[in-house]
C-alpha cells in the first residue's frame, strides 16, 4: 500500500518505452478488476461515510476529502455485485471522471470508488491486452476497457468513464428517487 | 479590479450602453428630458473616446455619427419621435456589435464588410440628407430647426435678444493697420447687425486730436447663432489693440443654464473650464480673467467676481456654474466610495470564508473538549468575529434586482410591437437584493417567463377590448424578501391558463392518467412537465413546447422553486422563490438516526419537546397536535429509511418549519443548535436528489446534507405514507 501511494506522488512515468501501461489492481466480491493507473487520483482508508438519503444502493454515501464533498460509489453495488461489507482492508480509489458525456471538455468531477482490497501496480504491454468479449462476462460489457493478459490468466480492465459515469449515476439515482416516492410500487 | 484596458473597456461599453438603452426606453415618454438626451450623448461619446485609444476606428467612426446626431437632439435642432428611438436603439445594438467584432478580430482597425455596411444603413437612416431645397426642412419639420429659427426671429423685437458687442479700440489701432469698419463688416458674415452705437465720449478736444488715433468705441446689436468663440474669432487680429467684451443675448444665457444644467457631474473642473466648456466663456477671456486675478492678488477677489467685473459674463451663468461645481463635488467623492473588483476574487474571498467558518467550528469542538475557560472566551469572541465577516463577505456579493428588471423594459418593448400588443411594464420591488451569481442565473428562466407571458398571455387589442379589459395589457415584475428567501413574480393580466386544456395534453402526452384527480394548483404544475406547450402553434418566441421544464430545472439548480397560478381571463402569476445566497446560511442541526442534517434557520419557526403520544395517525396521514392546531409531519428517520439499531427514542423533538404560508413538522432524535452553514455542493451524481439541498462539512470533520424542507414537504404532501418508505441500506 505505502509503496503504492508514494510511487503515485512520486508520478514516475506510467507508460513504458515499449507501450506498455500500468494498471492498480484491487479486489471487489472476490474478483480481481483494474483501472489505468493515470486515472487513479488518490488511495485513502475509509473513513467517515455520512450516507445519502433516497439514492440507489450503488451510491454509498459522501465523503470530506479536506473540505470538499466527494461522492463514493460502491462498486460492488455498481458491478451487481451486491453491496461490499466494510472491512479494515477496505479502501476508497479516487478517480476522476468527465462530469459530462456529451461535453467532451467539460469538468471533471472527482468520485470515489470503494473496493474491499487494494492490490498492486501491474504492467501490461499493448500486445497483452484484448478486446472485451461480446458475452461471457459476468458485468456489463460497456464497463469493459479490455482484458489484460497476466500470469496465464486475464484480469478485467475497467472503463473508469462508464462504471462511473456521472450521468448514468444521476439518472439512476433520479429513478430512485422516483422509485422511492412511490413505495407502492416498489 | 481588471488590469487588462480592454477588458476595462468591454466594460465600460456595456455599461455605457445599457445607461443609453434606458434612457432611450425612458425618452419614449418624455422625449424632452435633457439628463437622457445627456446620457445618450455621453454613451455615445464616451465610447467614440475610448474606442480612438485604442484604435478601434470603426467604432469612432460609427459613434461619431451618431453622437452628432444625439447632440442635434440635445440642443433641440431636432426632435426625437418614436422611429428614431427605434433607430437609436438599433444604433446601440450596433455599437456592441462593433465592440465584439473588434475584440474578436484580428485587426482592430478593421471589421466584416457586412457589418460596416450594415453601420452604413443606420447611419443612412438617421440622417437622412437633405433633399436639394434648403427650404424644405423648415417647412417639413415644424417643431425642429426651422421653427427655432422662426421664433428667433421674431423675437427680434425683443430689444434685449442678441448679443451685446462692445469694441473699444486702442488709440494705435489705425497706425497697426486696423480698420474697425472691415471688422464690422466680417461680422456681418456670421449674423445680422442689428444695431450699432459709436461712442465717440473719448474723442479729445480737436487741439489735441491726432487724426492718426482712433478714438472710437462701438456698442452692437448683433444677431447670430454663432458662439461665442466664434465671434471672439472675428476680431482676432485686433485683440491687442481692442478690447473686446461679448455678453450673450438673454437667449443664450438660458442656454447655458440648461448647458450647465446636463454638464455631468462626474469630474470636477474648474470654474473657469466649466463655463468654456458650455460656450458661455472663451480661453481667452478665462485666460485674461485669471491674469487680472493674479495681478491683483490683494484684494482675492474671485474668479467669477472678477468675470462678472469685466462685463465677461452674466452674474446668473456664473452662480449657477459654482452650483454645478459644488454638486459635482459631492457626487465625485460619492463615486470614490466604490471599487470596482473582480467577481472572482469575491468568489474566493467567499470560499475562504467558508472555510474560516468551518475551522472556527472545528476550534469549538476542540476547545469544549479541554473545557477550559479562558479559551471558551476566545473562541467566542472569534466566532462572533468570524459571523461579522461572513455576513460582510455575502453582503458584497449582494446586487439589487431592479438592473435585471429595467432589462425587459428593452424585450417587452421590441416584442410587444412585434406581437402587435400593447404591453406596460410595471416594476416593483427593484431594490430587492440577491446574490450576484443568482441574480445572472436567473436571467435566462425570466427572460423566457417574461416572453411568455407576452405571447401566450397577453391578448391583443382587439381581443383584450371584446373581453371588456383596458387595450393596453400589463406585466408586473415584483420582488421581495420572505423569511430567508427572495419571491421574484411575474404577473400578467392576459387571458390565462386553461386547466383543461393543460390537462387534456398532458394526458394525450402521458404524463398525467386520465382517472387522477388534480387540484387546478397541481395541474399548473405539469406545464413545467417536460414536452408540455399549450399554444397549438409554435411561434418564434415561444410555444415550441421546450422551456418550462428548463424553466424549472434552471430554478431548481439554484434551490429554487417555482409556483404557477391563473385565473382564466383574469392572468397568470409565476412566482419564483429563491435562497438569498448561495454560499453560507445559518443552519439548525439535529441528529436522526445517527446521521446529522441541517435545517436553514430562516425556515424554523421553532422546537418543542414531544411524547410519542402526541402525534396521531389519522387514517393514512399524520399529523401532531401543537397547541390545538393540527400539524402535519414526518419523522426524518423513517421518511429517509434509516434502519438504526437504536430503538425508537421515549422523547422526541418536532422542529416546526415553514414552508410558504403553511407549517410542517419534522421529527428528529436531536437537537444540536444554530450553526454557520457553508453550502457544499453534492456534485452531479446527486442534481436529481430531492429533498436535499446540499452538504456542509461540520467542526468534528463530518458532513452533514442541508436539507431542502420545500421539497421535502412537497415529496410528503405527494405521498402521505412516509413510514411505508424502505430503507436499503
Amino acid at each position: 500500500m505505502k509503496d503504492l501511494t508514494t510511487r503515485l506522488a512520486s508520478g514516475e512515468p506510467a507508460s513504458g518505452d515499449d507501450g506498455a501501461s500500468q494498471y492498480l489492481t484491487f479486489r471487489v466480491a472476490d474478483e480481481r478488476y483494474a483501472i489505468d493507473i493515470l486515472d487513479v487520483k488518490e488511495i485513502i482508508e475509509v473513513g467517515r461515510l455520512t450516507r445519502v438519503p433516497m439514492t440507489p444502493d450503488h451510491i454509498r454515501g459522501v465523503i470530506n476529502l479536506r473540505g470538499r464533498v466527494v461522492a463514493v460509489v460502491d462498486l460492488g453495488a455498481r458491478l451487481g455485485k451486491g453491496v461490499s461489507t466494510l472491512t479494515k482492508r477496505s479502501s476508497i480509489v479516487l478517480v476522476e471522471v468527465a462530469s459530462n458525456e456529451v461535453e467532451a471538455n467539460g469538468e471533471q468531477q472527482l468520485l470515489g470508488m470503494l473496493v474491499d482490497e487494494v492490490n498492486e501496480i501491474l504492467e501490461i504491454a499493448a500486445d497483452h491486452l484484448q478486446p472485451a468479449p461480446d458475452f461471457g462476462t459476468e458485468i456489463r460489457t460497456d464497463f469493459i476497457h479490455a482484458m489484460g493478459e497476466v500470469d496465464e490468466g486475464f484480469i478485467i480492465l475497467l472503463d473508469v468513464n462508464h462504471v462511473l459515469s456521472v450521468d448514468e449515476l444521476a439518472r439512476l439515482g433520479e429513478m430512485a428517487a422516483a422509485a422511492t416516492e412511490r413505495p407502492a410500487e416498489v | 479590479m481588471t488590469n487588462d484596458p480592454r477588458e476595462a473597456f468591454v466594460q465600460e461599453v456595456d455599461e455605457l450602453l445599457e445607461a443609453m438603452e434606458s434612457a432611450l426606453l425612458s425618452l419614449e415618454e418624455t422625449p424632452e428630458d435633457p439628463e437622457l438626451l445627456h446620457t445618450l450623448f455621453r454613451a455615445m461619446h464616451t465610447i467614440k473616446g475610448t474606442a480612438g485609444v485604442f484604435g478601434f476606428d470603426p467604432i469612432v467612426d460609427f459613434t461619431h455619427r451618431v453622437e452628432g446626431v444625439v447632440d442635434g437632439l440635445r440642443s433641440g435642432e431636432r426632435a426625437l419621435d418614436e422611429p428614431l428611438i427605434a433607430i437609436l436603439l438599433s444604433c446601440r445594438d450596433h455599437t456592441l456589435a462593433l465592440v465584439q467584432a473588434v475584440l474578436e478580430g484580428e485587426d482592430p482597425s478593421q471589421v466584416s464588410a457586412d457589418l460596416l455596411g450594415r453601420g452604413q444603413q443606420l447611419l443612412d437612416r438617421l440622417c437622412p440628407e437633405p433633399v436639394g431645397d434648403l427650404t424644405a426642412p423648415v417647412a417639413s419639420a415644424p417643431d425642429g430647426y426651422g421653427a427655432a429659427k422662426v421664433e428667433k426671429l421674431a423675437g427680434r423685437e425683443a430689444a434685449d435678444d442678441y448679443w451685446i458687442i462692445s469694441l473699444g479700440f486702442g488709440p494705435d489701432a489705425l497706425r497697426n493697420g486696423m480698420d474697425p469698419l472691415s471688422f464690422l463688416r466680417y461680422l456681418g458674415s456670421l449674423g445680422e447687425i442689428v444695431d450699432i452705437a459709436t461712442r465717440t465720449d473719448r474723442l479729445p478736444p480737436l487741439a489735441d486730436f491726432d487724426p492718426e488715433s482712433c478714438y472710437l468705441s462701438f456698442q452692437i446689436g448683433f444677431q447670430s447663432d454663432a458662439d461665442k468663440a466664434t465671434i471672439e474669432g472675428v476680431f482676432q487680429f485686433a485683440e491687442d489693440d481692442c478690447e473686446i467684451d461679448i455678453l450673450p443675448p438673454r437667449s443664450k444665457i438660458e442656454e447655458y443654464l440648461a448647458l450647465l444644467d446636463d454638464l455631468p457631474e462626474a469630474q470636477v473642473q474648474r470654474l473657469g473650464e466649466i463655463l468654456v466648456k458650455i460656450g458661455a466663456l472663451t480661453e481667452k477671456e478665462v485666460a485674461q480673467a485669471l491674469a487680472a486675478q493674479a495681478a491683483d492678488q490683494a484684494s482675492a477677489r474671485p474668479l467669477g467676481e472678477i468675470l462678472v467685473g469685466r462685463h465677461d459674463i452674466q452674474r446668473s451663468i456664473v452662480e449657477q456654474a459654482l452650483d454645478k461645481q459644488e454638486k459635482s463635488k459631492s457626487r465625485v467623492a460619492q463615486e470614490g466610495r466604490y471599487i470596482r473588483v473582480d467577481a472572482l476574487r469575491l468568489g474566493q474571498l467567499i470560499t475562504q470564508v467558508g472555510e474560516l467558518v468551518i475551522n472556527t467550528a472545528a476550534m469549538r469542538v476542540a476547545v469544549q473538549r479541554r473545557d477550559t475557560d479562558d479559551l471558551q472566551e476566545v473562541v467566542e469572541r472569534v466566532e462572533a468575529l468570524v459571523g461579522d465577516i461572513r455576513d460582510n463577505a455575502l453582503q458584497l456579493r449582494m446586487v439589487q434586482i431592479g438592473e435585471t428588471f429595467s432589462r425587459f423594459r428593452r424585450v417587452v418593448r421590441d416584442v410587444s410591437k412585434e406581437l402587435g400588443k400593447e404591453i406596460d411594464l410595471v416594476v416593483t420591488g427593484g431594490e430587492t437584493e440577491l446574490d450576484k451569481t443568482v441574480v445572472e442565473k436567473l436571467n435566462d428562466p425570466l427572460t423566457h417567463l417574461v416572453r411568455n407571458a407576452m405571447d401566450h398571455g397577453i391578448e391583443t387589442p382587439q381581443e383584450r377590448l371584446a373581453c371588456g379589459k383596458p387595450a393596453k395589457g400589463t406585466l408586473q415584475l415584483n420582488a421581495y424578501h420572505d423569511s430567508g428567501r427572495i419571491l421574484v413574480e411575474i404577473r400578467d393580466d392576459g387571458a390565462g391558463l386553461d386547466p383543461q386544456r393543460i390537462r387534456a395534453k398532458a394526458e394525450a402526452r402521458g404524463l398525467v392518467e386520465p382517472e387522477r384527480n388534480l387540484t387546478p394548483q397541481e395541474t399548473f404544475r405539469l406545464i413545467f412537465e417536460p414536452g408540455l406547450s399549450t399554444k397549438d402553434e409554435a411561434s418564434s418566441l415561444s410555444g415550441r413546447g421546450v422551456g418550462m421544464d428548463v424553466v424549472r430545472r434552471n430554478i431548481e439548480a439554484l434551490r429554487g422553486s417555482i409556483e404557477l397560478d391563473s385565473q382564466p381571463g383574469q392572468g397568470t402569476k409565476v412566482s419564483i422563490s429563491l435562497p438569498l445566497t448561495l454560499a453560507i446560511i445559518d443552519g439548525f442541526l439535529v441528529g436522526a438516526g445517527g446521521e446529522q442534517y441541517v435545517i436553514p434557520l430562516a425556515q424554523v419557526a421553532e422546537c418543542v419537546e414531544i411524547g410519542r403520544e402526541q402525534a396521531l395517525t389519522h387514517g393514512d396521514r399524520h399529523h401532531v397536535n401543537l397547541r390545538g392546531e393540527v400539524l402535519p409531519y414526518l419523522r426524518l428517520k423513517e421518511f429517509f429509511g434509516i434502519r438504526s439499531g437504536a430503538a425508537r427514542k421515549l422523547r422526541e423533538s418536532l422542529v416546526v418549519v415553514r414552508v410558504g404560508h403553511a407549517k410542517v413538522g419534522l421529527i428528529v432524535d436531536e437537537l444540536h443548535g444554530e450553526l454557520q452553514t457553508v453550502i457544499k455542493p453534492l456534485g452531479r451524481v446527486f442534481e436529481n436528489l430531492k429533498g436535499v439541498a446540499g452538504a456542509t462539512v461540520l467542526g468534528t470533520g463530518d458532513i452533514a446534507l442541508i436539507l431542502d424542507v420545500q421539497q421535502l414537504t412537497a415529496l410528503l404532501q405527494a405521498h402521505p405514507q412516509p413510514q411505508a418508505v424502505s430503507g436499503r441500506h
